[in-house]
């Protein structure tokens, strides 16, 4: 099941290569290796079966889940960190798969975050070769040269400029098209029942119903719909991480208010928040809810 | 009318389906196992050891009204009578009695074919199918008299042709192969039960059934609905719900609603003992699996499961046996048990290693296919932790055991084995919890008993002391009047 994720993925991943290049391929290196690496360590120190864990593929979905939301051009250290909270504060300290509260690479991305906010808001601005990404992620050369703020950041600085949103030209087909790969590679999900739709429609819902209630009340001042769609994590947060089974709600109903939270307080703090995307934040805000969702909606048992 | 289904369930293809359904004649076994089963009343042998039988024959029959008569279901010589294993899901031990064909197959004397069961009392024909030996013979082997006899306002008789746990076919072979017997069955019922209709349900898929039993139904009491393939809409609640838009209550019985439900297999053998006098001394079961070419085999009672197995010709791999269902069967050990009145199907597989059962992901796929609307995934959490009062809370109780939730899960968690043993765990809790507290009753009114005890001696010893008293006030009274008398007399006398 994890390992169909993984494939769902490869899509999003394909064309985020395409556009950024070699780097998102040496986080993901990176990021696997330190994950299998650190729940062996700790299954070894708790005397659990090493291998069924680890072929489960939770921790590495976690890894790539991680490595592709942080800039593919930071520093290497910094993915090695963040696997590694994500693991041993997200998951084993919790007692393992299916016992945490929080999605373990959300918990780890917000960490980086607030730790390293220089690094994890410096984005390629082109393709980098091998050679490039290597030099770039293991400190060998200077990254300005390479580097910007994401789409989001940007507009938003813009605006602080104050320059109303149809002042700007904006271009940004990269993000977009990421989006696109990662919404067919959910799509695929869905298909394959894999994940089912209630999570990702009613995080969509929120995010449009949201931007739109924003947009009206100040066509200048807010981004409008389509930009939350197709801008920052959209599409990787429907379909990839508010979908984790483990920190979700587990009831119908449940699942739908989940989503749609999310959504909700995405767009929120997108806008008004300080950080570049509010996925990690939102979800990880409505992991603490699952509890409260879940008890309220039981669904009706027969005969009582 | 409902809307002919329910939420929850699976849908699970019927990858056995032979296209031509029959109904192959076991062969004769060399010997039966009876096993008497029963329910609160007692069955008795009436047969010694060493005696001859006929097929049709009563070997134990009945002390009370609660359970019904065994018979032969073969001829032969009473071999023994003890305890022995059968498939049971409690695993208890039943008295059985064993026969040794002698290959003859003599039947009793019986006189059949009068259709007219109207001239008959409802009362006879209830005591009819008592001495036939008749029960619920879809899974719970419920004594078929105790559910029809007695039943005040009762309306609807709703026939259980659904056969929903994916591969047994005996019912759907029993409908294509005698239609004319399942509505003239279903006649005998709605008479005894007095029920205004009868609805005949079953799935989707089973047209070829679907056309044969329209094609006879004359009765307009009878109604023939289709309702959609898919697991557990033969448990009986859901099924009402399905068809009736009526859900029985949590702890409820369909008969408080006038509702009856009876298995297909059931009526035609109510057929054969009113109109053919002939007990219950054969059913249909169904052979399938990948390791046998499925079949469906009329077989006496009593035959053992290696005997039909090996009518399937099983292939020569390792075998796992289950008896029942895929869902909601148990899986036997030892082929040499005898097939029950309630045995509908044996599934021989071929044997893989058991999966791996991981931890839960809490992807609530179970709480979506629980045609209940539990949470099973919740309600392993609390079982795993013991804590087993808040699964009760959340509705344990009710769990049918469909077995649904252990299907879909990825982790391959059995979940009902962890509910079944919850729920015996809870019962016998109960009855613990019953027993101290009867016990606490008894030495509270032990207590208040000698309390009373002591009260009650401590009034009559006052009363008799009151009575000494009294007594004793009177004799001394009586005394002094003596004295007085005498020293009147002493002073008479003086003054003389
Ligand atoms: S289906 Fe299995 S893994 Fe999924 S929630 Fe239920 S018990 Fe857990
Ligand atoms: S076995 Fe119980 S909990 Fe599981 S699906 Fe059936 S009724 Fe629901």
């Amino acid at each position: 099941m994890m390992r169909q994720v993984i494939y769902a993925l490869s899509l999003g991943i394909v064309v985020s290569y395409y556009f950024f290049g070699w780097g998102i391929v040496l986080q993901i290196m990176l990021g696997v290796i330190t994950a299998v690496a650190v729940e062996s360590a700790f299954l070894a120190l708790r005397g659990r079966d090493i291998i069924s864990s680890i072929s489960d593929g939770s921790i590495i979905l976690t890894a790539i889940l991680l490595a592709i939301s942080i800039p593919s051009i930071a520093p290497w250290w910094v993915i090695i960190v963040g696997v590694s909270f994500a693991i041993i504060f997200g998951k084993q300290l919790y007692g393992g798969l299916g016992n945490n509260l929080f999605n373990p690479a959300m918990l780890g991305y917000v960490f980086l975050l607030i730790s390293y906010p220089l690094q994890m808001s410096t984005w390629p601005i082109n393709f980098l070769s091998f050679n490039q990404a290597l030099e770039v992620v293991f400190n060998l050369s200077n990254i300005d040269a390479i580097s910007g703020a994401t789409k989001l950041d940007e507009i938003k600085n813009s605006l602080s400029l104050s320059s109303s949103i149809q002042q700007l030209e904006i271009h940004f087909p990269s993000q977009a098209w990421i989006n696109v790969g990662f919404f067919f590679g959910g799509l695929y999900l869905l298909f394959r029942k894999i994940i089912s739709w209630h999570i990702p429609v009613s995080f969509l819902v929120g995010i449009v119903i949201t931007s739109v209630l924003l947009w009206i009340s100040n066509v200048d001042l807010y981004i409008p719909m389509q930009n939350h769609i197709i801008l920052g994590g959209t599409m990787l947060g429907a379909f990839f991480i508010a979908t984790d089974p483990v920190s979700a709600s587990t009831t119908l109903k449940g699942r739908i208010i989940y989503g749609f939270l999310i959504g909700v307080l995405i767009v929120i703090i997108r806008t008004f928040g300080g950080y570049p995307d509010g996925i990690a934040f939102a979800v990880l805000l409505m992991n603490m809810t699952v509890p409260l969702i879940d008890v309220y909606t039981q669904p009706k048992v027969f005969g009582q | 009318m409902g809307n002919y289904s329910f939420n929850g369930g699976i849908v699970i293809k019927n990858s056995y389906l032979v296209d031509k359904v029959e109904i192959v004649q076991a062969s004769l076994p060399k010997k039966i196992t009876l096993p008497l089963q029963k329910f609160d009343g007692k069955a008795e042998p009436c047969v010694s050891v060493g005696d001859y039988v006929l097929v049709g024959q009563i070997v134990a029959s009945i002390e009370n009204g609660f359970d019904v008569s065994s018979h032969s279901s073969i001829s032969g010589v009473v071999l023994s009578i003890n305890t022995q294993d059968i498939a049971h899901k409690s695993g208890f031990k039943f008295q059985c009695i064993t026969i040794k064909s002698d290959g003859e197959d003599k039947w009793i004397d019986n006189k059949a074919g009068n259709v007219d069961f109207l001239h008959y009392s409802k009362e006879t024909l209830v005591g009819i199918v008592q001495k036939s030996g008749i029960v619920g013979m879809g899974g719970a082997g419920f004594p078929t008299h105790i559910k029809i006899s007695n039943v005040l306002n009762c309306h609807t008789l709703i026939i259980n042709g659904t056969e929903c746990e994916p591969g047994v076919m005996c019912d759907d072979a029993l409908m294509q192969f005698y239609p004319e017997e399942i509505i003239l069955g279903i006649e005998i019922l709605l008479y005894i039960c007095g029920a205004d209709r009868a609805i005949i349900a079953i799935e989707d898929d089973k047209q070829a059934a679907y056309q044969a039993l329209l094609t006879v139904n004359r009765n307009d009491k009878i109604n023939i609905n289709q309702i959609p393939t898919k697991y557990t809409s033969g448990a009986e609640k859901l099924l009402i719900k399905a068809l009736l838009d009526i859900e029985i209550l949590s702890g409820g019985f369909a008969i408080n609603e006038g509702i009856i439900c009876q298995n297909i297999s059931t009526i035609k053998a109510v057929f054969d003992a009113v109109i053919n006098h002939k007990p219950l001394v054969s059913r249909i079961v169904t052979v399938t699996g990948n390791s046998v070419y499925p079949n469906n085999f009329e077989v006496r009672l009593g035959t053992s499961f290696e005997h039909l197995i090996s009518m399937a010709s099983p292939n020569t791999k390792e075998h796992k046996y289950r008896t029942g269902g895929m869902m909601m069967g148990i899986d036997i050990v030892d082929i040499n048990m005898p097939i029950g009145k309630t045995t509908s199907a044996i599934f021989v597989n071929n044997k893989v290693p058991e999966p791996i059962v991981q931890e839960c992901i809490r992807c609530g796929q179970c709480s979506e296919v629980c045609p209940i609307g539990l949470l099973p995934q919740q309600l392993y959490w609390y079982v795993k932790s013991k804590n087993f009062e808040k699964a009760l809370n959340y509705h344990l109780p009710d769990c049918i055991e469909c077995a649904c939730c252990d299907y879909v899960c990825p982790s391959h968690i059995p979940l009902v084995s962890y509910f079944s043993f919850a729920k015996m765990f809870s019962k016998q809790q109960t009855i613990e919890h019953d027993k101290v507290n009867t016990a606490r009753e008894r030495f509270k009114y032990r207590e208040h008993r000698l309390e009373r005890n002591k009260l009650e001696r401590a009034q009559v010893m006052l009363d008799k002391k009151k009575v000494l008293k009294e007594k004793m006030v009177k004799e001394q009274f009586q005394k002094q009047k003596i004295t007085e008398a005498m020293q009147r007399v002493k002073q008479e006398k003086d003054k003389i």
